[in-house]
């Protein structure tokens, strides 16, 4: 590790080429810096997770599963593509990823903000439970599966089975749906619909016409125990 | 968990780098399967098979694989979950000349299929149930099936969970589970297509940072030829 600014170690830059991925964690869990730059990531798995400050991480390159996963408070750029679960189980704090996400980002995330400049592969927000996430290009199939709370924006065209069992998160998709998931329905855009998008475009830097989305969400004919039904269960 | 990586070079400049190349994609799967490894390359001879227990990087070095040419190699790092660790069930299974299977997952109807397989003569060497899945691919281009119609094959007739990346003389094939549960990426660029479980596979190989990286999406055959 070599501190770019040595004596007030605002900055430090960590060069994963010649640092393990545990001494990395390790620093990011005790900071000495308000400030860090990973460099030479190579797509390696569990960058940046279990942070718990107010730190800013600026990844140089492709990271891979897992990374900035159980973020609380911490600011995370990925200059780069993403594996599997980026920014999972996420309590607050942000993540930014340049490049494209792999599967599951933003699992069960619980708070936060989690932006994808490019497309996300499958299952993106499997089971989110409150985090915000935005996605600049596509989403891949059965995503927001089981989505309990929080928003998903997809600014590209969205996959086979949108939503699948989905409870009360709320979906804003500009382009096309392949289909939606069981339980998953079109509802209205009202007038408190369009501020929270327009909120949420605002917050990730992207720029669309609000009128373009259309949002999705739960029928509730799934999850609510229907008493005709009792004989069944 | 089970790792897989292919390389199939389109660049005949990169021939003599085949082994130099493959070594640390294979290398870097270690973590997905460190029961066992295999791996088969293809030159103009034809194509080698090793297979061992053990560590990537010392079944690699003990074959010195690193110094062999070639047009394209499969591997694969095994996790053992339903059968013995042993050097004949380590992947690839090759059931027929220049044909290589690689899988990662498990399929639950493997016995069904072995038995359907026997009817027509054809017999297992092993009780993997990867090696079913091998077989059968063979069979359906034995009876003039294409690779990829072979493959799509797969979909109707095996249930569970696959990433495979399934080779010949000629072609390199992947396909997944129409969940899509194994992870799987490809990288291509104007000298190579190359295939891993994770991408920290690909991340030392010439120009990956300029590649077209994808994944797979689920019950899709992705193919290249030569």
């Amino acid at each position: 590790m070599v501190a770019l600014n040595a004596g007030i170690t605002q900055e430090l830059k960590i060069d994963l080429a010649t640092s393990s991925i545990r001494e990395l964690n390790a620093e990011l869990h005790a900071p000495t810096a308000r400030r860090y730059e990973v460099h030479n990531p190579r797509g390696a798995e569990a960058i940046a997770v279990g942070l718990r400050d107010e730190i800013d991480v600026e990844i140089h390159g492709p990271a891979g599963y897992y990374c900035a996963g159980m973020n609380m408070h911490a600011d995370i750029v990925v200059h780069g593509n993403v594996g599997t679960g980026v920014a999972e189980n996420m309590m607050s704090g942000s993540v930014r990823v340049r490049g494209d996400a792999s599967q599951s980002a933003g699992a069960t995330a619980h708070g936060g903000l989690l932006v994808i400049e490019g497309s996300a592969s499958m299952r993106c927000g499997i089971s989110m439970k409150g985090v915000d996430i935005v996605v600049g290009g596509n989403v891949g199939p059965m995503s927001a599966f089981m989505a309990q709370a929080g928003r998903l924006v997809v600014c590209g065209d969205a996959g086979e089975g949108l939503g699948d069992s989905i409870y009360e998160a709320r979906l804003y998709v500009r382009g096309s749906v392949a289909s939606l998931g069981s339980d998953c329905v079109e509802k209205q855009m009202r007038d408190e619909h369009v501020a929270e998008l327009t909120e949420l475009l605002a917050a990730a830097g992207m720029d669309h016409d609000v009128s373009q989305f259309r949002r999705f969400g739960s029928a509730r004919r799934l999850y609510h125990f229907a008493a005709h039904n009792s004989a069944a269960y | 968990m089970c790792g897989i990586v292919g390389l199939h070079l389109k660049n005949p400049a990169l021939q003599p780098e085949l082994g130099r190349l493959f070594v640390p994609m294979i290398e870097a799967m270690t973590s997905r399967g460190p029961d066992s490894a295999g791996l088969a390359l293809y030159d103009d001879t034809g194509m080698h098979v090793v297979k061992d227990v053990g560590l990537p990087r010392d079944i690699c070095a003990a074959h010195d694989i690193a110094s062999r040419s070639g047009y394209q190699a499969v591997g694969h790092t095994r996790m053992a979950t339903e059968s013995a660790i042993t050097p004949e069930h380590a992947h690839p299974f090759t059931p027929a000349p220049g044909l290589a299977l690689v899988h990662n997952g498990s399929f639950s109807n493997h016995a069904s299929v072995r038995r359907n397989l026997a009817f027509d003569g054809i017999t297992c060497t092993t009780d993997n149930d990867s090696e079913v899945a091998a077989r059968f691919i063979g069979r359906e281009i034995a009876r003039g099936a294409d690779l990829e119609d072979a493959m799509r094959m797969v979909l109707k007739e095996f249930d569970g969970f696959f990433t495979l990346l399934v080779t010949t003389a000629t072609q390199f094939a992947v396909l997944r589970d129409s969940f899509a549960c194994k992870p799987a990426v490809i990288a291509e660029t104007t000298d190579y297509v190359a295939m891993a479980s994770e991408y920290h596979a690909l991340a030392e190989l010439p120009g990956i940072t300029d590649a077209r990286i994808v994944e797979p999406e689920p019950e899709r055959v992705y193919a290249w030829s030569r």
